[in-house]
């Protein structure tokens, strides 16, 4: 006799998917076009055909503890083939969603990110930090004496920046390693259980081999040109990486130089930099690709009746190009001279660079730790997804 | 009494279209007494079940079905028979209804006994549109051998050219008249079915499948063609690029059907089709694999379904569970692969094969043209009846899509919805 399965449908799975995008999956009649349609989907156990009956069953265990939903790049090809418009590129990117929650610690947290109705909690959070933690201590200065010029530093003391900055970024890290540390053995569990791997254990060193082979595709978005429909998305993608990439460089050499500097004789050295200096000219044209990358994505967004934007796609966008924005506002109305103005804009900007730090391992943004660990996954099992 | 066979006749039914529906609706009613007249668009009756091979599921040819009715027509002198005709205009309402009709010239009259002396002395050729343009034809000829009217057809393209006077001087009967000209009736009946039937999906349109890019991909139709005694091979299935006898077909299932990106429904019968041309496949080439690729096979009803049974007891039909959506070509053969997932055992499927047929759909002819009457359709096309108001009826597969038995039946109950207009008057 077969072997008898029972179907445990999580039914708040299937709704969340709903909830998140994914509302078209029940109109799927598993033809199998998107496996063969998605340009980057291997031959054996091909994607998403059976994300899409899985989901529709509510069986969550076997497509949020899988690689394969973060092996798909939302091209979108898929989609536009679907002959029933039941949109498997937005259902795989629910399913993202659901694996962040999933994996992600406190949960009580993750799901605030996702709920639009607690918005206004996240963005208290960090306004009353630095409101409370600033009066107390009195690095938050009002009325800053500007004899020397507009710097920021005076009204937003660097120490209460740091202060909140770096212990929301150990907090992100650390939640996104154990998150990532749970993933990368529930995968290798789905893989063994759905014949996608012949590796039987993780071996460190072959780990670390794959990783090496998977940076270069990442850098290059290599997977993101090999799509047909949405080539726009690919350039919006690569400006906006780079550039977080070049803000990134550009954070860590002005926290060196700064407290570096304490150490010198001379004092601490504060901004804002000259125009001339090179790390400055990578801070602005990083800025400017920054609001460019994400201006596209939003524009693709709206234009867009063929892809759903949830919340969690807008979440993330929003932060993005709010902080390309009010970063660029803070520089040209500290070089117009407007105080007050430049002063709300740092302030506005340092809010959202909470939220990037703070909720990173709650949004979108994850993706780009999960996304990598299930590339360098499928890398070392050997998963052929490179066409 | 005895006089009295014919029934209260109180006014005309144009049925418009001389397919297997149109054939239907106009003998039923005609038979039981009311005059009918019977439009048709090409120089001949029987529509697409014309173009068949074999019907399914009883595998027999279609000419067998065809030659009764075209007998049934000529012994009853209530229907009148037009060809090369066109309805232009409707006005009026139920029961009375003023239709014009363009007559187009067939350049040959009553006189031809079918001796083929025109077709003879013609040197032109035309691609024959019976034959999905896989044959070319001398432009004075016959459109097939069991054409009704049996009758020779000069194409326009030579009228008033030297090889038009070549087949008229070449007839022995005077039957060619070269002056024919255009003809506009008006015909005043008390109800109009339209049976103007479907035209098989522009498969094309998929540009994914490869259609008229590579060769060797046929459609369902154009296999039925290749098959029939009277086709384009004389009934050897042959592939288009190098006439090879093929050793493997996959056949593509819903190109273009249950898709909202081309036509949202199913087409009813590409499953039955594909099914009845795995067995014109298998008596010709016993070795032959045949690769079903399917979504759901739809056999319904206990005929169809023993159908099926017995094509999958056949050891060299494969059938896949999952749609091809991509295919492509080796130049040096001419060979095709097609790209499919398993759904059953969830591995994509590269499978090579010398000739593919897509299992295109039916569209209804009125989504491609506008029928000129005040007819409502649905958003893909198909006549949507008012009985209540009756009048204008949609039958056939201008209704829905249909088989030829189901055709019949909607056809004949369509027969009693427009004598029930004319009754109801």
């Amino acid at each position: 006799m077969a072997e008898r399965i029972l179907v445990e449908p999580d039914l708040k799975f299937i709704k969340d998917l709903g909830i998140l995008g994914g509302d078209d999956l029940k109109k799927c009649y598993q033809c199998a076009t998107c496996s063969v349609a998605c340009p980057i989907s291997p031959d054996n156990k091909p994607f998403p055909r059976k994300e899409m009956i899985a989901s529709s069953w509510g069986l969550k265990d076997k497509v949020v503890k899988s690689a394969d939903p973060w092996l798909c790049h939302n091209c979108g090809d898929c989609s536009t083939r679907c002959p029933r418009k039941a949109k498997p590129a937005d259902v795989l990117a629910a399913i993202r969603a659901q694996a962040i929650v999933e994996y992600s610690r406190p949960r009580w947290l993750a799901e605030a990110v996702n709920d639009p109705k607690k918005l206004p909690i996240l963005i208290a959070i960090p306004v009353a930090l630095f409101l409370v933690v600033g009066s107390i201590t009195g690095l938050l200065n009002f009325k800053p004496d500007l004899s020397g010029g507009i710097a920021h530093y005076k009204f937003f003391s660097t120490w209460l920046v740091d202060m909140h900055m770096v212990p929301a970024m150990l907090f992100a890290v650390t939640v996104l390693a154990l998150g990532l540390k749970r993933f990368v053995g529930d995968i290798h569990q789905n893989a063994l259980a759905e014949g996608k791997t012949d590796q039987q254990t993780i071996e460190v060193a072959g780990f670390v081999q794959a990783v090496i082979r998977v940076i270069p595709t990442i850098l290059t978005h290599k997977k993101f040109s090999e799509c047909t429909e949405n080539k726009d998305r690919y350039i919006a993608h690569f400006l906006t990486f780079w550039s977080f990439v070049g803000l990134f460089i550009v954070t860590s050499v002005i926290f060196l130089v700064l407290y570096g500097s304490y150490l010198l004789p001379t004092g601490p050295l504060h901004g804002p930099w000259a125009q001339i200096n090179p790390i400055k000219w990578l801070a602005n044209i990083s800025g400017i690709a920054l609001i460019v990358g994400t201006g596209m994505m939003i524009k693709s967004r709206l234009n867009k009746p063929d892809q759903k934007s949830a919340y969690k796609d807008w979440f993330l966008i929003g932060i993005a190009f709010g902080l390309g924005l009010t970063g660029m506002l803070t520089e040209l109305t500290r070089i117009a001279g407007w105080a007050p103005v430049t002063f709300a804009m740092y302030f506005l900007h340092l809010i959202c660079i909470f939220f990037l730090i703070a909720y990173l391992p709650f949004t979108k943004l994850a993706h780009l730790a999960y996304r990598t660990a299930a590339m360098v996954y499928s890398e070392y099992a050997g998963r052929k997804f490179v066409k | 009494m005895t006089d009295e066979k014919a029934a209260p006749v109180s006014g005309s039914i144009l049925v418009v279209g001389g397919g297997i529906s149109g054939l239907t609706t106009a003998l039923e009613a005609a038979e039981v007494g009311y005059e009918v007249f019977l439009v048709e668009k090409n120089p001949y009756l029987g529509g697409r079940v014309a173009q068949l091979n074999q019907y399914f599921p009883k595998l027999c040819p279609p000419t067998c079905g065809l030659e009764i009715n075209f007998k049934r027509i000529k012994d009853n002198p209530r229907i009148k028979v037009l060809t090369l005709a066109e309805v232009e205009k409707v006005e009026g309402g139920p029961g009375n209804y003023a239709v014009s009709v363009k007559l187009k010239p067939r350049y040959v009259n009553e006189n031809c006994t079918c001796c083929g002396a025109c077709a003879d002395a013609c040197q032109t050729e035309i691609a024959s549109d019976y034959d999905f343009g896989m044959k070319k034809i001398k432009a004075a000829y016959l459109p097939f051998a069991m054409a009704f009217p049996a009758r020779f057809v000069i194409a326009p393209e030579i009228v008033g050219t030297e090889d038009g006077q070549r087949a008229k001087q070449a007839c022995p009967y005077d039957a060619v008249e070269l002056e024919m000209q255009p003809k506009t009736l008006t015909l005043n009946v008390g109800a109009v079915v339209w049976a103007t039937g479907w035209v098989p999906y522009d498969a094309k349109k998929m540009d994914n499948l490869g259609f008229g890019r590579h060769a060797n991909i046929i459609t369902n139709m154009m296999m039925e063609r290749l098959a029939a005694p009277n086709g384009p091979t004389q009934g050897k299935i042959a592939r288009p690029s190098d006439g090879k006898a093929p050793e493997s077909v996959a056949f593509v299932q819903c190109a273009g059907s249950r898709d909202e990106n081309y036509l949202p429904y199913c087409s009813y019968i590409c499953c039955m089709a594909s099914l009845k041309q795995a067995t014109y496949l298998r008596s010709q080439y016993p070795e032959a694999k045949i690769y079903i690729f399917y979504i759901d096979l739809r056999a319904p009803g206990l005929r169809y379904e023993r159908f099926y049974e017995t094509i999958k007891k056949d050891p060299n039909v494969f059938f896949i569970k999952g749609k091809v959506a991509e295919v492509s070509e080796d130049p040096s053969t001419g060979n095709i692969t097609v790209v499919a997932e398993n759904a059953v055992t969830g591995e994509k499927i590269h499978q090579a094969v010398e000739m593919v047929v897509l299992a295109t759909g039916m569209q209804p002819s009125a989504a491609v043209k506008k029928l000129p009457a005040a007819v409502k359709t649905s958003p893909d096309g198909f006549i949507m009846n008012d009985y209540a108001a009756g009048g204008m009826l949609g039958a056939g597969c201008a209704h829905k899509p249909a088989d030829v038995v189901s055709s019949n039946q909607n056809a004949t109950g369509m027969a009693l919805k427009a004598i029930q207009t004319l009754v109801r008057r």
